[in-house]
Parts: C-alpha cells; sequence; structure tokens
C-alpha cells in the first residue's frame, strides 16, 4: 500500500514537472523544474530498491548534467520569457504527440504481450553497487571501455580547445603585452584590409 | 615616535621564476614548509593566553585626548560666575560652516548681553575655529562625545552648552585644557605684539 | 509496519530539531571563537555571555520583512533557500549518529533510513545542495547574484569530483558504501582508524568538503569584498536565514562524515563510550572549521581552481591507483 502511495504520488509529480519543462516559456522555470523530474525519477529507483542506481541518477543527471546547463543559462537574460518561433504549432503538437505515443506503444507493448519478469533475479548477498559492478565489467566490458576511451578522446579535444590561451597570465605580463588580444585583433583586422 | 635617523628599507624580493620546474618546486616550499600552520598555530595561541582588548564601551570608555574637539561648552568666569562670553562675534565670523548664530543687546547694567547663542550641530565639521579665536576661552570643546538625541538641535544652544550655576557653584567647572585653551607654557611664550614697540 | 513509520516520523522530528537548534548554536560558537582568536570578545549582552544572542537573531530574522525584488523571478527566488536548507537536513537521512541503544526496552538505530549507499546518497544530496545558491543567483536579477551562482556551479562542481575520489579509495579497502558499514570496519581501536591507511585521501575529502561548504579559504560564493554577497545579495530576513541554517547543517553533516570514515566513528575508544566518542570528535571538526577561518586568508577563483584540477585531482587518482595495486596485492 504504502509503495504504492508513493509511487503514484511520484509518478504524478514527476509527469507534472516534465510537462512545465515543456509548456513553459521561461527558461529558468523548465531548467529547475527539469532538475525536480530528474530527483523525482530517482524516486521509482528507490522503490525498486535499486539505490545505487537511484543515486546514482541524481548525481549524475542533477548534479552535473542539470548544472552544466544551468552554467549555459548564465549566458542568457534567464528573467525574460523566450519568443519561440513556430509556425505552425499544430503540426508541432500532433507531430511530437504522435513520436511519444509510438514510443509508449512500442515500449509496453512487449510488458502487455509476454508479461516480463526479472530473467536473471538479483543475487543474494549482494549490494546493489557490487551488483552494478559485475554486470558492468563481465557483459558489458566492451561497451564500457569503449564509452570510456570516447570519453578520453573527449576529454582531450576539449582540453585542447579550451587550453590555448591558459599560460598567459594577466598578473604577470608586462603593460605592453597586457593587451595582447587588443594586438592580435588589430593585425587580423589589418590583414583583413589588405 | 618618529625616528629622523630611519632610512627607507628596500625588500629584497625574491626571484619569481615561472620555469615550469621552478614553479612546482615553489608550490612544494609552500605547502610543506608548514606556513599554514604556523598561522594556525598564532591563532590558536592568542585563543588561549585570552588576553582580551576589548573595551565593553558603554560600561568602560578609553580617556580622549584634551585636544579633542568634541560637543562646545561655554564656560563661566571663575571669580563672579558671569558669562565668559563678551559677545565680540569674532567666533560668529570666523566659522566656516557658517553655523554659529549669536544675538547681543545692551542690558541695563550697560554691558553687552548674550540674548541668543547657537551652534547649529548639524553642520558644524567641529574644525576647532570658533575655540581658538576667542580672546576670552569662553567657548571650547568639551569632552562629550556621545551625541545622540531625538532632535538635532539639542546641545546646540546656549542654555545646553553654558555651564549650569549650580554646577558652577559647586566647583565643578574644570577649566578645560582642551582645544582652544593656552598651553601650560603660554606664559613663557607670551610675546609683546608689535604695535607695542 | 506502523510502528515503523512512527518511528521513522520521530526520529525525522527529533534530528530536524536538534539539528536546527545546533546550527543556530553553531553561529554563536563561530563568533565567540574567532573573537577570541582576534583578541575580541564577541557577542556580550545579550544574556549572560551573550548566549541568547541566537535567540535574539532568530527573533530578529523571523520578523523582518520578506523581500522580493520586482526584478526577480518570484516562485523561484522564493524556493531557492527551502532547497538549500531541505537538502542539508535531506543528507542526514542517511547518516548513523550514535551507536544503537535501548530506549523503554526498544532498540533505537538512530539513523533515519539505513540504505546500502548511504555515503554516496549523502554526497549526492549535497550535490543537489548546489541549486540553493545556483538559482537564487539566476532569479534574483542581480549581477553579483549571478556571479555569485556561477561562482558556486564552478565550484561546487569541481570540487564534487575531488570528494568523490578521495572517497573512492578508503571505500576500495572497504568494500561497502553503508556509513555503518564503514564505522564498524574501524571497530578495532585507534590503530584501525582509516586516516592511518588513507591520509592522503582524508586531507582531499576534507580540503573538498570545505569548498563544497563554502567555508574560508574557499570562500567565493559570497565573499563580500568581490561580489558583495554572492547569491545572497537580494536575500532578507528568513530566507536569507535559511541558506545560513543549510550552511551550518551542512557544516555538521560534514564533521560527522570525517569523523564516521576517517576517525572511527562511534566505535567505543578506550573507556569512552561510543556515542561521546564520536561527539568530541564532531566538535573537534567543527572546532577546526572556525579555527580555519580565523586563520587563512581566502583564495582567488583562479587558485581555486588550479588547485582542484591540477593538485587535488591528480593526487587523488594516484592515491586511488596505489590503494588499488595494495588491495590487489
Ligand atoms: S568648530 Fe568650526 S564649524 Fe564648528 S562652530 Fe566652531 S568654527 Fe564653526
Ligand atoms: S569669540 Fe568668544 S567672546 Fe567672542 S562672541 Fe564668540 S564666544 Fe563670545
Amino acid at each position: 500500500m504504502f509503495e504504492a502511495v508513493a509511487f503514484y504520488l511520484f509518478g504524478a509529480l514527476t509527469i507534472a514537472m516534465f510537462l512545465i519543462v515543456v509548456s513553459t516559456k521561461n527558461i529558468l522555470y523548465s531548467m529547475s523544474a527539469l532538475a525536480a523530474g530528474m530527483i523525482f525519477i530517482s524516486a521509482f529507483f528507490f522503490l525498486l530498491d535499486a539505490e545505487f542506481l537511484g543515486v546514482v541518477q541524481i548525481v549524475v543527471y542533477t548534479g552535473a548534467v542539470m548544472a552544466l546547463y544551468a552554467f549555459g543559462m548564465m549566458f542568457f537574460d534567464s528573467t525574460r520569457d523566450v519568443k519561440e518561433n513556430i509556425e505552425n504549432p499544430r503540426a508541432v503538437f500532433v507531430l511530437s504527440g504522435m513520436i511519444a505515443l509510438l514510443l509508449v506503444l512500442m515500449l509496453g507493448a512487449p510488458i502487455v504481450g509476454a508479461n516480463i519478469e526479472a530473467s536473471q533475479p538479483t543475487p543474494e548477498n549482494m549490494g546493489n553497487a557490487q551488483a552494478v559492478g559485475v554486470v558492468l565489467f563481465t557483459k558489458y566490458l566492451i561497451p564500457f571501455e569503449v564509452a570510456a576511451l570516447m570519453l578520453l578522446v573527449a576529454m582531450i579535444a576539449g582540453i585542447i580547445l579550451a587550453g590555448k590561451k591558459m599560460d598567459h597570465s594577466l598578473t604577470l605580463m608586462n603593460e605592453e603585452d597586457s593587451n595582447i588580444c587588443d594586438r592580435e585583433y588589430k593585425k587580423n583586422k589589418k590583414e583583413e584590409q589588405s | 615616535m618618529v625616528n629622523s635617523k630611519a632610512k627607507y628599507v628596500e625588500v629584497e624580493l625574491e626571484k619569481y621564476s615561472l620555469k615550469p620546474f621552478d614553479r612546482f618546486k615553489r608550490v612544494m616550499k609552500r605547502t610543506f614548509k608548514g606556513e599554514l600552520f604556523v598561522g594556525l598555530g598564532i591563532v590558536f595561541r592568542e585563543m588561549v593566553r585570552f588576553n582580551i582588548h576589548t573595551t565593553q564601551y558603554p560600561g568602560e570608555k578609553l580617556p580622549i585626548s584634551p585636544r579633542y574637539r568634541a560637543i562646545h561648552e561655554l564656560l563661566r568666569l571663575l571669580e563672579s560666575g558671569n558669562e565668559r562670553c563678551i559677545g565680540c562675534g569674532l567666533c560668529e565670523k570666523i566659522c566656516i560652516s557658517k553655523c554659529i548664530r549669536m544675538d547681543t543687546h545692551l542690558g541695563e547694567d550697560g554691558r553687552k548681553h548674550i540674548s541668543e547663542y547657537t551652534i547649529n550641530f548639524g553642520r558644524c565639521i567641529f574644525c576647532g575655529y570658533c575655540a581658538e579665536v576667542c580672546p576670552e576661552l569662553a567657548i571650547v570643546h568639551g569632552p562629550r562625545y556621545e551625541n545622540s538625541s531625538e532632535q538635532r538641535a539639542h546641545f546646540g544652544l546656549k542654555e545646553d552648552m553654558l555651564t549650569p550655576i549650580d554646577v558652577f557653584k559647586k566647583g565643578a567647572q574644570k577649566e578645560y585644557p582642551g582645544f582652544g585653551a593656552p598651553s601650560p607654557d603660554a606664559d613663557k611664550r607670551i610675546k609683546k605684539t608689535p604695535l607695542a614697540y | 509496519m506502523s510502528a515503523y513509520i512512527i518511528e521513522t516520523i520521530i526520529k525525522v522530528v527529533v534530528v530536524m530539531l536538534v539539528f536546527s537548534a545546533l546550527a543556530g548554536f553553531i553561529t554563536y560558537l563561530e563568533r565567540k571563537v574567532l573573537a577570541f582568536m582576534q583578541r575580541r570578545l564577541g557577542p556580550m549582552y545579550v544574556g549572560p555571555y551573550g548566549l541568547l544572542q541566537v535567540l535574539a537573531d532568530g527573533i530578529k530574522l523571523f520578523t523582518k520583512e520578506d523581500i522580493v525584488p520586482s526584478n526577480a523571478n518570484r516562485p523561484i527566488f522564493m524556493i531557492a533557500p527551502v532547497i538549500s536548507a531541505a537538502t542539508a537536513f535531506i543528507a542526514m537521512a542517511a547518516i548513523p549518529f550514535f551507536p544503537e541503544f535501548d530506549l523503554f526496552g526498544h532498540t533505537v538505530r538512530p539513523i533515519i533510513s539505513d540504505i546500502n549507499v548511504g555515503l554516496l546518497f549523502v554526497l549526492s544530496v549535497g550535490a543537489i545542495g548546489m541549486y540553493g545558491p545556483l538559482l537564487a543567483g539566476m532569479s534574483s536579477g542581480n549581477k553579483w547574484s549571478l556571479l555569485g551562482a556561477a561562482r558556486a556551479t564552478v565550484q561546487l562542481l569541481s570540487f564534487e569530483v575531488v570528494s568523490g575520489l578521495a572517497i573512492l579509495a578508503p571505500l576500495m579497502v572497504i568494500g561497502s558504501l553503508s556509513l555503518i558499514d564503514i564505522n564498524n570496519y574501524q571497530h578495532g581501536g585507534i590503530f584501525d582508524w582509516l586516516v592511518w591507511t588513507q591520509p592522503v585521501a582524508f586531507l582531499l575529502f576534507i580540503i573538498a568538503g570545505y569548498a563544497e561548504l563554502n567555508r574560508t579559504p574557499f570562500d567565493l560564493l559570497e565573499h563580500e569584498a568581490e561580489v558583495v554577497a554572492g547569491f545572497a545579495t537580494e536575500y532578507s530576513g528568513m530566507r536569507w536565514g535559511m541558506f545560513f541554517i543549510g550552511e551550518y547543517a551542512n557544516m555538521i553533516t560534514l564533521a560527522f562524515l570525517s569523523a564516521l570514515i576517517f576517525f572511527g566513528g562511534f566505535n567505543d575508544l578506550w573507556f569512552i563510550p561510543g556515542g561521546i566518542a564520536i561527539l568530541l570528535k564532531v566538535m573537534f571538526f567543527i572546532f577546526l572549521f572556525l579555527w580555519v577561518r580565523a586563520a587563512w586568508p581566502h583564495i582567488r577563483p583562479d587558485q581555486l581552481m588550479w588547485l582542484c584540477w591540477k593538485v587535488l585531482m591528480p593526487i587523488a587518482l594516484v592515491n586511488i591507483l596505489i590503494t588499488g595495486i595494495v588491495v590487489m596485492i
């Protein structure tokens, strides 16, 4: 009973939050609602006794991904409403609604049809974290390693892109050098003109 | 005390090398030299010593210098108890913020009397010129610096500044050695005015 | 079932009341200790030795006008401090504060919810706490608030990495994420404490903790000399007070975490029973917060990032590597 109440409560909350995300015009509202929705999703993991996944959901989605969104949003004026530029709102509505319906049907059909049950019940005397670890390093070892490699590549690329001017220190520069950006800008302009 | 023989000392600044290895060494030195712990040690020592320097203000007060220029006082003559002010108007003239206002009349005894004397403390900058210029030592800067009140006109009237006659009778008016009063060795330093030659 | 629910509710209420009162008391302690270290007296007039100053401040905060700037995003502006305070208390749900004890013939376990990833839960809720300053800064419609929020995001995101990596090494040694298991691992007296085997992890964890709690030397979020009051510039009254309570509740959480993970938790220490032992340790860590605040200056934002990514994170990784090798052998 307790779990059913919790499930419906969090279900309603999650849906409400994601509705706000897609329907509001204010980016600050949608960001906060998205973050809250992510947290409410983790409640389902907790209800299913998958605490590790629940916590990871909070850390990764709300703690890291949403925070990066928020960081990007700081470059905009978050107090003003976004003007949407949609030619035909009805078409968008119908199309996205159809896609959503299709997804629900596709994912829901097997459950209705075949009454799916967990084929590999979680082993006893093994915590959540261990279970995830075992699966990760046996069954999914190759995807895991490939993902790690891709992340490494992305990280190196990011560092190279961002780190070009990192060894210049404005405080330690000479007076003339401190407007280095300025001079480069002028030089570029001259080259453009000539 | 300023030592006139004191010389400027050049501070030897360490060479601030920017080579990567030198920077690494610098970080290591700063991390492991324990300077951070010296700081922790000092504050802890002070806490244990409990050598508190707080003055708990309304309860205790620090003595103020006689040269301190607080709210003005009008004094009385020590012998007769008459007001010292002769109504010459010099203070009114010299006041740079034009905040002294006075009115005089001819008394029945044929002397000049002060009927009004006010200082607008909203404008006074406590420069002390009035006390310095007064030929009779009538207006001086008193030691009272706690001047909060509901009315800014308080302390500024003649009644507020003049030594009350009962206080004076008890001999409580002190010759204030403060701003505007002659210095203790004034007698020695006095000179003839050029007119006497 | 219903007995369990009632017990949980009672625990929640007790934890809320005790720790919000303690958070208030720590503000008093902080003022006093800082004052003594700077040869001052601190609050003296309200009550004996200023003890009732906390109460006076509370009354002041509660009765102050609740100002919402007209350019602010009203709902978000009003929610933000609640997030800050709420996450601080939610994080306490998975912390075992004391050893089990008997009350009226009923064994009480002083932990609200014993989930087997307790430590991770505490850290993740702490990460959510970042939304307090973040949303506060973004909804205030004030540039200082926005700068404070940007600093909050950068600082908390970066140092979460460090604290996560730092805590990984001791976890590898113990092999469990439950704070009770971690505590029981160190039951064999003072030489079983993890701080002896993992000193580097402890240092990293405490440094990252200071940064996440926004304490001196890393108090960049609301450094008065640079960004007025950071994300809290526009806040007044009890909303501002909630940020404050959140910060101090987080301090208590971090003190408990350090004591549990690295300093033997609530195991008996010589003749001292476990309950008192952990209180002593927590008090020491709280004192350390104040001590450090009195002694050390704060650092620049670029130095902070440099410290995080170029110094602490590599050290944490090396520490994990070495621990891994040792564990494998
Ligand atoms: S102290 Fe200066 S400003 Fe004040 S009344 Fe005297 S002359 Fe005027
Ligand atoms: S200068 Fe002195 S004597 Fe002359 S009017 Fe002013 S207070 Fe009176």
